[in-house]
């Protein structure tokens, strides 16, 4: 039987690991607040790069050059493929699932044959794939922190992809990341960067606006879309960075929360623990001066 | 005098969305002034001014956008823009320097924000379109 000195220290071990806890859920509860807004003030743009894409993309027929961000190579045979991970661990099961869902994902290119590069972006992920598949790596991205750099850390890693995918290291680039769904919950999503996948874009409505809009286009629609497509891949690696950084807070948040219940309950067992053993020392003790006094 | 709303949007936020009266775009091919009823255009912007006017022609803010698109409809102008900076927050001497830094580089990267960062020193010395 444990010592009464033994339980105390335990509690307070267990009570100073719960205000670490809670401290860390306070601050990923104010830092998602901020990825939050962020990502909010990022729509507007994303969302008028899409429109304008959509309504030009027809007008690509085939293409050489920049083009290609849409049309496409004509192989098929290369790939590579983006895990977007956090920096830092502690938050539940956010950067395992990303790293898992990835290496599946590459697993079942590789069993149909298809070459896999690997650009982990977050330490988390790169060090996971630098233990299992080291020699795919190709290029690896971290400490981006991209709630305080912003766009440029989105420009970085899209300017890297452009520049391999124009050399003809790979055809197909996609993209792993958390998908922000709620404060508490995240979805491991896959999206297609490379080719530009528009038969997706959303908004059947705005679809048809665009159709009835004649635009004069000014220079004219080719060059255009040359500026145009390589700033919607930053614009999209800019989404989805910001989209995995709240969603990585709010994993934290929750993680955390968890973490301060359980040491509660703990903390209570342990008191329980604690008042039951001081009652039987103080009854044991009873008993031995009562019986001694008798015996007298 | 009718009013067309204009947003201008970088990356990163929503930086200006309000009713105006006029506005200049620096379009590739040259500079489109926009007012309320502009025929549907859509176009590549090259380093440059945007200029803002209120209803009564009096210049409103000033940006420098460093290249971008416009979508511009009859009721709406969007200009969309990488990086925005308004034109009087700029500093003459610390773009000499960084025209002087970059001068010294050779790269495709450091001669595209070359051609950017003579453009902001054109866009803080000349004054035309200060009235229209």
């Amino acid at each position: 039987m444990p010592s009464l000195k033994d339980i105390k220290t335990q509690i307070n071990s267990v009570g100073s690991t719960k205000k670490i806890t809670s401290a860390m859920k306070m601050v990923a509860a104010s830092k998602l607040r901020r990825s939050q807004e962020k990502a909010e003030a990022a729509r507007p743009y994303s969302s008028r790069l899409e429109e304008m894409l959509s309504s030009l993309a027809s007008s690509a027929a085939s293409g050489e050059g920049i083009i290609k961000l849409l049309t496409g190579t004509d192989n098929d045979q290369n790939y590579i493929v983006v895990p977007v991970s956090a920096d830092r661990g502690l938050c539940g099961g956010f950067n395992s699932s990303i790293n898992r869902e990835t290496f599946k994902l590459v697993k079942s290119l590789e069993g149909n044959g298809k070459k896999v590069q690997l650009m982990p972006v977050g330490k988390k992920s790169r060090d996971f794939f630098n233990r299992v598949m080291k020699d795919q790596i190709i290029e690896s991205f971290v400490d981006l922190n991209v709630s305080s750099t912003g766009y440029a850390s989105a420009l970085n890693i899209s300017n890297k992809l452009q520049e391999l995918y124009f050399e003809g290291k790979f055809d197909k680039c996609i993209l792993v990341f958390n998908k922000f769904k709620s404060a508490i919950s995240q979805e491991v999503t896959q999206q297609q960067l490379i080719p530009l996948d528009v038969s997706n874009s959303e908004k059947e409505e705005e679809k048809e606006n665009s159709s009835n809009a004649i635009y004069d286009y000014e220079p004219d629609e080719e060059t255009i879309l040359q500026d145009l497509l390589p700033k919607n891949v930053s614009i999209q690696i800019f989404k989805v960075l910001l989209e995995s950084d709240a969603g990585e807070q709010g994993a934290r948040m929750a993680a955390m929360d968890n973490a301060t219940r359980n040491a509660g309950e703990m903390i209570d067992s342990l008191t329980l623990k604690y008042n039951r053993t001081r009652q039987a020392f103080i009854t044991k003790e009873l008993i031995e001066i009562i019986s001694g006094a008798e015996s007298i | 005098m009718a009013t067309i709303s204009f947003d201008l949007v970088s990356p990163e936020n929503l930086i200006f969305n309000d009713d105006v009266g006029t506005i200049i775009v620096p379009g590739k091919d040259g500079d489109l002034g926009v007012l309320p009823g502009h025929s549907q255009v859509m176009s590549s912007l090259r380093p440059g001014r945007v200029m803002v006017y209120s209803e009564d022609k009096n210049l409103v803010k000033s940006f420098f956008v460093s290249g971008g698109f416009a979508e511009i409809n009859p009721e709406k102008c969007i200009v969309l823009a990488e990086s925005v900076v308004e034109l009087n927050s700029l500093d003459k001497s610390s773009i000499e320097k960084e025209i002087e830094e970059l001068g010294s580089k050779e790269s495709k990267e450091s001669e595209e924000q070359l051609s950017i960062a003579k453009a902001k020193l054109e866009a803080i010395t000349v004054s035309f379109y200060d009235k229209i």
